[in-house]
């Protein structure tokens, strides 16, 4: 599947595909400009029975759909975490003490508080890469403790969220940006029953979903989501050119590709006066706070391609008779992958990627007002209420 | 789903007792955290061909920090091929990799089932992408190798009861491991790369103490500070001077590129020095 899965593509192909991107500007096979996106078709809200989903489909075709639902859960209490093992506990300086300490740890969460699958159809779910694409998106999510935070009820019980990722369509490109979007539309819709019960009874809640509280937060007045949940966007450097959401066909020539999950730091963690003051100032700088929250590299397809064999290696071709050295009688195949790398004629990238490559792609990712603003700033204008 | 082929451990967790020390006061508090400067890494213990029937293999060991009850990392690598794939496979003009690691049962805190769970295969395919930059994959058309990996002693703390989503800093230290033990047991296995991949961690951590700012150190202990902040996990060659594999985690204001810059630095300084003691291995065994 997925990046790593053979490319249909011959050697001449690909050469071509590699010489075209490696323009200055880049000629991409779609038309596209090398920062921009697919265009998009997004709902939410799809599924009644579940506390928030959405569905995005891209214009090549691919559609994924994500359901969210919650469950109340006992949390397990850590075996250091209280009073339970000290026997002086009862005095309430203690007890308040304690509410403290609980509250720090216990207000932490646990990273297993949320479970994401991702589905691809035609894939195991064991799958390498479909655990890849999974364990990225729920590293992203988890990367600020923020995320967990918002899944307390109190000391003893917390919500447990299901994140079912499925990709309805068959996999025609790295399916990454699609899911991670995806599935931020869907934890922005997502809702949880309004709790009733105070402290730490257990929790009852408000059977009227009208009243349910956003998981993300909105601000009462300007109905602005105050904080967002982390996107993650693929790009990739081919030549000396980055290009933001490759298809299937660019990231098969792909010098490097990286999954760079941002999230959005603007108005969190802060009062709301000031978030009002704070709408005003990025009006006027005109760009988000990025945070950085996770970077992968993902394993280019293009490292499994045919090489081309050139003209003059080729016997075949006629004029060209090769010399049989010593050398090339034993090893024959090194005849043809040592050769000069010749003008027109593909060869797989070897090696990796130069830690100044990679830099330059992950400030692309985070400049202000650049495609993570923009994309940020698409995906708002979709209705998820 | 439960394994229900073999005789498997109580289902729940089972963490042996654990006393307070004589100091009554984990390490953390002490101020001991730390003892290396931060930009040296542990000590390795690496050796080729340890095992007979494999066609390369290798062993990987970290100094542990002399604490009771805290083991260092242990790894062991096989290497099986390259071998012909098998007729039912598509033909493939390079070599096949594929990398398994596995936790053993008893190798960390919370034991671990006999089945590779998600974090297991996750390690895996990042191995993968570290080792492919690496081979030289076209000499060998139409063949595969294996690289299984077993994690004998994972590097954990026993004792903190407040490792609190360690896991995955643990789980980065693990990687870097793996990566230069897959590496040697390649070059055992006589597999042409065009390099020997080293891997490197650096973690920017904020220690115990009020007035302590967070800095940058290279292949972290997570429970000798007080809180990991961000590490990156870096795959690198150094004749190339590339990067082959880079995995970064934590929370970083976009604003700093800097430290950004700064953590695959120390990343790349830390892979440089393991890949001595990988080099230097590799010449002892080959003279």
């Amino acid at each position: 599947m997925t990046s790593s899965q053979q490319v249909l593509l011959s050697p001449a192909e690909l050469s071509y595909l590699h010489s075209s991107l490696s323009l200055t500007p880049p000629i991409r096979p779609d038309g596209r400009s090398p920062t921009q996106y697919r265009p998009l078709s997004a709902e939410t809200g799809i599924l009644p029975g579940t506390n928030g989903s959405a569905r995005i489909c891209f214009a090549d075709g691919t559609e994924a759909i994500v359901g969210v639902k919650a469950e109340v859960e006992k949390t397990k209490r850590k075996w250091d975490d209280d009073a339970v093992y000290t026997e002086n506990s009862h005095n309430d300086d203690e007890e308040q003490q304690q509410d403290g300490r609980g509250e720090a740890s216990n207000g932490n969460g646990n990273s297993d508080w949320v479970e994401l699958t991702v589905e691809i159809p035609g894939y195991r779910d064991d799958d390498p890469s479909t655990v890849f694409l999974a364990q990225m998106l729920s590293e992203a999510l988890l990367a600020d403790g923020g995320f967990i935070k918002k899944l307390r009820i109190n000391r003893r019980f917390h919500w447990k969220l299901y994140l079912d990722i499925l990709l309805i369509s068959p996999p025609l490109s790295y399916p990454l940006p699609l899911l991670s979007l995806t599935t931020h539309l869907a934890l922005l819709a997502t809702r949880l029953p309004r709790l009733k019960s105070e402290g730490d009874e257990d929790p009852f809640f408000d059977d009227d979903w009208a009243a349910a509280p956003y998981l993300y937060s909105r601000n009462p007045t300007t109905k602005r989501i105050a904080e967002r949940p982390p996107v993650t966007l693929l790009v990739m450097a081919v030549g000396g050119n980055i290009i933001f959401d490759p298809s299937k066909e660019e990231l098969a020539v792909a010098d490097v590709a990286l999954a760079v999950s941002i999230g959005d730091a603007t108005t969190s963690q802060r009062s709301q006066g000031e978030d009002d003051r704070m709408d005003v100032d990025s009006g006027n700088s005109g760009g988000r706070n990025l945070k950085l929250l996770s970077i992968r590299t993902v394993d280019p397809p293009s490292r499994l391609t045919p090489p081309g064999v050139a003209n003059a290696a080729n016997s075949a071709y006629g004029h060209a008779q090769v010399v049989n050295t010593g050398a090339n009688q034993k090893m024959p195949e090194a005849r043809q992958t040592e050769s000069e790398a010749v003008e027109g004629v593909w060869k797989p990238p070897r090696g990796g990627a130069k830690a100044i490559v990679m830099g330059a792609l992950v400030q692309k990712v985070l400049v202000r007002g650049g495609v993570a603003d923009e994309v940020l700033d698409a995906l708002e204008g979709v209705d998820t209420s | 789903m439960a394994d229900r082929r073999r005789i498997n451990g109580p289902p729940g967790s089972t963490i042996p007792p654990v006393f307070e020390d004589d100091a009554g006061q984990p390490e953390i508090m002490n101020g001991k955290g730390r003892d290396r400067a931060p930009n040296t890494i542990r000590k390795m213990f690496l050796k080729t061909g340890v095992t007979p029937s494999a066609s390369g293999s290798a062993y990987l060991e970290f100094e542990d920090s002399g604490k009771s009850g805290v083991s260092g990392l242990k790894l062991s690598c096989t290497v099986h091929g390259p071998r012909s794939l098998p007729r039912s496979s598509p033909f493939s003009p390079h070599i096949v990799l594929s990398a398994h690691i596995k936790y053993a049962p008893f190798a960390t805190k919370q034991r671990r089932g006999y089945l590779r769970d998600p974090s297991e295969r996750d390690l895996g395919t990042h191995l993968e992408t570290a080792l492919r930059g690496a081979i030289i994959a076209d000499r060998w058309p139409k063949s595969g190798v294996d690289i299984i990996i077993s994690i004998i002693e994972g590097d954990q703390d026993r004792e903190t009861s407040k490792s609190q989503g360690d896991e995955t800093w643990d789980m980065m230290n693990a990687l870097s491991g793996c990566i230069t033990v897959a590496s040697a047991a390649l070059a055992d296995a006589g597999i042409d790369c065009v390099d020997t991949v080293a891997g490197g961690v650096a973690a920017l951590v904020q220690d115990a103490g009020e007035d302590s700012t967070p800095r940058i150190v290279v292949d972290p202990i997570p429970s000798d500070h007080e809180k990991v902040l961000g590490a990156c996990c870096i795959a690198y060659l150094p004749t190339r001077d590339e990067v082959t594999n880079l995995w970064f985690k934590g929370d970083l204001p976009a604003s700093d590129a800097g430290l950004y810059t700064q953590l695959v630095e120390n990343g790349m300084q830390a892979s440089r020095n393991a890949n001595r003691v990988l080099v230097e291995c590799l010449g002892e065994a080959t003279s």
